[in-house]
């Protein structure tokens, strides 16, 4: 999993590339903690190279929801790749999370 | 003993090896100055052979030429008396030792009108009585031969050059003539002293500084006079000796030693490196001492050989000297190497050996303890560590077993319908779960995955499996259940924990299904005829994320011998090497050639082994649970 982080103003830009599974799911808490304490009115991540997400997965995004929704901001995941969409569906996620 | 393996031998070799190199080149050295000094001493040597040589004749000569001189005025005054004449002869060959024959050879008509006259006094060969006689006849013309006519042409006394004498002595000599004149100045006659030659060889012979040396006298034109080899004498010069060998050197010595000069000079004598002294006598003659460098090398080469001997003994003594001493002085080290084996061995406590000095040795050795006492160090480390492990390990064993006891084991033994279901963790305890309970002729059952796994997610799924046993004892829609559920899981979860959970309520007389899924896989409906499908349901989110939130049931009929496949995603998830997964796919494959009517516990356990063997072995990512339903 990498991934890339950049600045447009109160925009964040992020781009996500590889598969975020249980062994690599601490390291990606770590690299989106500057979302997590930033004061971003938007976050913008990219998903087109994203292959996949497990379970342990979800629940970072969940959490970077919850925080994202507690400041009023907005979360947007765009470009998914379909199987991978398809896991967002499937548990629900996508009720919660905008993905567009 | 081999040399090679040993410190001390192979040190000592080392050590002696360089000085062999050393004492080998100072030994060199000295050798080289040896030889030079002997070389120089061995001019100086020869020089002074020659020197004694030429004394040592001279004193010859002198001694003939003196008793001819003392004899010489006593002639002159009896000329006519022919007895004291024989006499004067006589006396002359008697008292000198050195003179073997005398004769007073008067000139032709002189002595008392006679054509020949010569009284002549000789040593006879053996009996060394001595003869006299009247020696000048037809036969023996002497007027004509050299010791008469050379110094009568002269008018001096002449030494001859060697010849052999047949008038009397028979044998080869040399000749002192002296002329004898009358009171006018007129040459009478010739007054002589005879030296045996052989005699001469035979002392000059004796004359040699070293063994292969040899002594020659040679005369005017360079016949030899004395010579080692006798056959030499009278019969070759120098120059016809020079003329056989290749060095020209010879023949230029020769020259020298007539022109009466005296030197040095190196030359090949037959093949043999030599040099020669020569130094000419006061009669002309001249001598030379022949010495080979063979000789003097042989010296040279008893020193070499007597240095090298004592070398050798002692580098032989060298060796085992350092030997001893490096073994001395290594000793502790062989006993720390044992002391270090020791402890290799597990006997972390042996005694290293105490050092007194303060050099390297010291410092190993205190290496050594130092090095012990951080295994020791490290031991009681370890031993709380493994300890420590052990107990972790145990306890994890322990909560596996109180976790795998959460899963009921006892699956409904009814005619219509066949239930079981298995849960296989990634790690020791995992997250997935599965319930079921029977109530009258409804089955209520359940499938979840707690989001992670370990212990974290084994703790969330006891919660979730003891909430949702209670709540789903209670008799309530699903939706309902779920819903309860959900919140109950929501109170206090601050790490953002959740479960997707399928749930069903089957009632098996009717088929009628109440169903909710909670962000749960779909799960897999085999009809009678083999068929397999997904049942796609609404999609709701997994519960224990937000509170109150509403979740939907849906209800279907399920077909009479019809099977239901619930699992989790360590199924459709599980992965090779190659990142490849086994996929809703291959499930669905497997689904649609299984045979509709076997057991569930054989569906699972066929599942299973077909995930197994698509993984290869490779480890397991996350828990896999598998149920089947089959109702018939």
């Amino acid at each position: 999993m990498n991934v890339t982080i950049n600045e447009d103003g109160a925009k964040a830009l992020v781009k996500l590339e590889g598969r975020l599974d249980t062994t690599n799911a601490d390291q990606f808490m770590k690299d989106i903690t500057p979302l997590m304490n930033g004061a971003h009115e938007e976050i913008d991540v990219d998903c087109t190279d994203m292959e996949y997400t497990s379970s342990q997965g979800l629940r970072m995004f969940l959490m970077l929801q919850k925080n994202v929704s507690a400041r009023g901001a907005k979360l947007v995941l765009r470009n998914m790749k379909p199987h991978v969409k398809e896991v967002f569906d499937i548990t629900g996620f996508s009720h919660i999370i905008t993905i567009v | 003993m081999n040399l090679k393996k040993n410190f001390a031998s192979r040190l000592s070799l080392r050590v002696m090896l360089v000085t062999a190199g050393l004492m080998f080149t100072v030994t060199l050295l000295s050798a080289l100055f040896a030889a030079a000094t002997v070389m120089r001493e061995a001019d100086t040597v020869a020089e002074k052979v020659l020197d004694n040589a030429i004394l040592e004749i001279e004193q010859v000569i002198t001694e003939v030429e003196r008793a001819v001189d003392n004899v010489d005025w006593m002639v002159e005054q009896h000329l006519n008396d022919e007895e004291f004449l024989f006499t004067v002869t006589r006396e002359l060959v008697q008292s000198n030792p050195n003179v073997i024959g005398s004769a007073v050879a008067f000139e032709p008509g002189y002595f008392k009108g006679r054509p020949y006259f010569a009284p002549y006094s000789y040593e006879g060969d053996e009996s060394h009585e001595i003869h006299s006689l009247q020696m000048g006849n037809e036969q023996y013309d002497y007027p004509t031969l050299d010791w008469y006519q050379i110094p009568k042409l002269l008018g001096r006394p002449y030494w001859s050059e060697p010849y052999y004498d047949d008038g009397g002595a028979g044998q080869r000599m040399s000749t002192y003539s002296m002329p004898l004149k009358d009171g006018d100045g007129q040459l009478i006659g010739i007054l002589t002293a005879d030296i045996s030659l052989d005699w001469l060889s035979e002392r000059v012979a004796s004359i040699k500084p070293y063994e292969n040396s040899y002594t020659l006298l040679i005369g005017r034109n360079g016949s030899y006079i004395a010579h080692p080899d006798p056959n030499k004498v009278l019969n070759e010069t120098i120059f016809t000796s020079a003329l056989e060998m290749t060095d020209t050197t010879a023949m230029r010595i020769g020259r020298e030693m007539i022109a009466g000069h005296r030197g040095m000079e190196m030359f090949l004598n037959d093949n043999e490196e030599s040099f020669m002294v020569y130094g000419p006598l006061s009669n002309g003659w001249s001598m030379g001492v022949v010495c080979t460098y063979k000789d003097i090398y042989h010296n040279v080469n008893v020193v070499i050989v007597i240095l090298a001997f004592l070398l050798l003994i002692g580098l032989v003594a060298l060796f085992f000297g350092i030997r001893s001493l490096i073994r001395k002085q290594t000793m502790p080290v062989v006993e720390f190497s044992n002391s270090a084996m020791t402890i290799a061995k597990g006997n972390f406590n042996a005694r290293i050996p105490e050092v007194k000095s303060k050099d390297e040795l010291k410092k190993l050795r205190d290496s050594l303890a130092y090095m012990q006492q951080s295994i020791n160090e490290y031991i009681v480390e370890l031993k709380s560590t493994t300890a420590a492990n052990e107990r972790y390990e145990s306890e994890l064993n322990i909560a596996r077993d109180i976790q795998m006891s959460l899963l009921p084991q006892n699956f409904p033994q009814r005619d219509d319908c066949s239930l079981h279901a298995m849960v296989q963790p990634a790690k020791e305890v995992g997250g997935d779960l599965y319930d079921f309970i029977e109530v009258g002729d409804s089955i209520f059952f359940m499938v979840g995955d707690v989001s992670g796994k370990g212990v974290p997610a084994a703790l969330f799924m006891a919660i979730a499996r003891a909430a949702f046993r209670f709540i789903g004892s209670l008799g309530l829609s699903m939706a309902e259940v779920m819903g309860r559920v959900n919140n109950c899981l929501c109170d206090g979860n601050k790490n953002e924990m959740f479960v997707t959970i399928f749930a069903g309520h089957l009632d098996l007389k009717t088929g009628e299904m109440r169903f909710c899924n909670a962000g749960h896989n779909p799960i897999v409906i085999v009809g009678p005829d083999g068929k397999a499908s997904f049942l796609r349901a609404k999609s709701n989110l997994p519960v224990g994320l937000f509170e109150n939130f509403p979740y939907e049931d849906e209800t279907i009929v399920v077909e009479r011998g019809s099977r239901l496949v619930i699992y989790t995603d360590g199924v459709t998830e599980a992965e090779r090497e190659d990142k490849s997964q086994f996929g809703e796919d291959r499930l669905l494959e497997w689904a649609g050639k299984l045979n509709p009517s076997v057991s569930s516990t054989s569906a699972v356990l066929d599942l299973y082994a077909h995930v197994k063997n698509f993984t290869r072995g490779a480890d397991q990512n996350d828990d896999i649970t598998i149920m089947s339903l089959l109702m018939k």
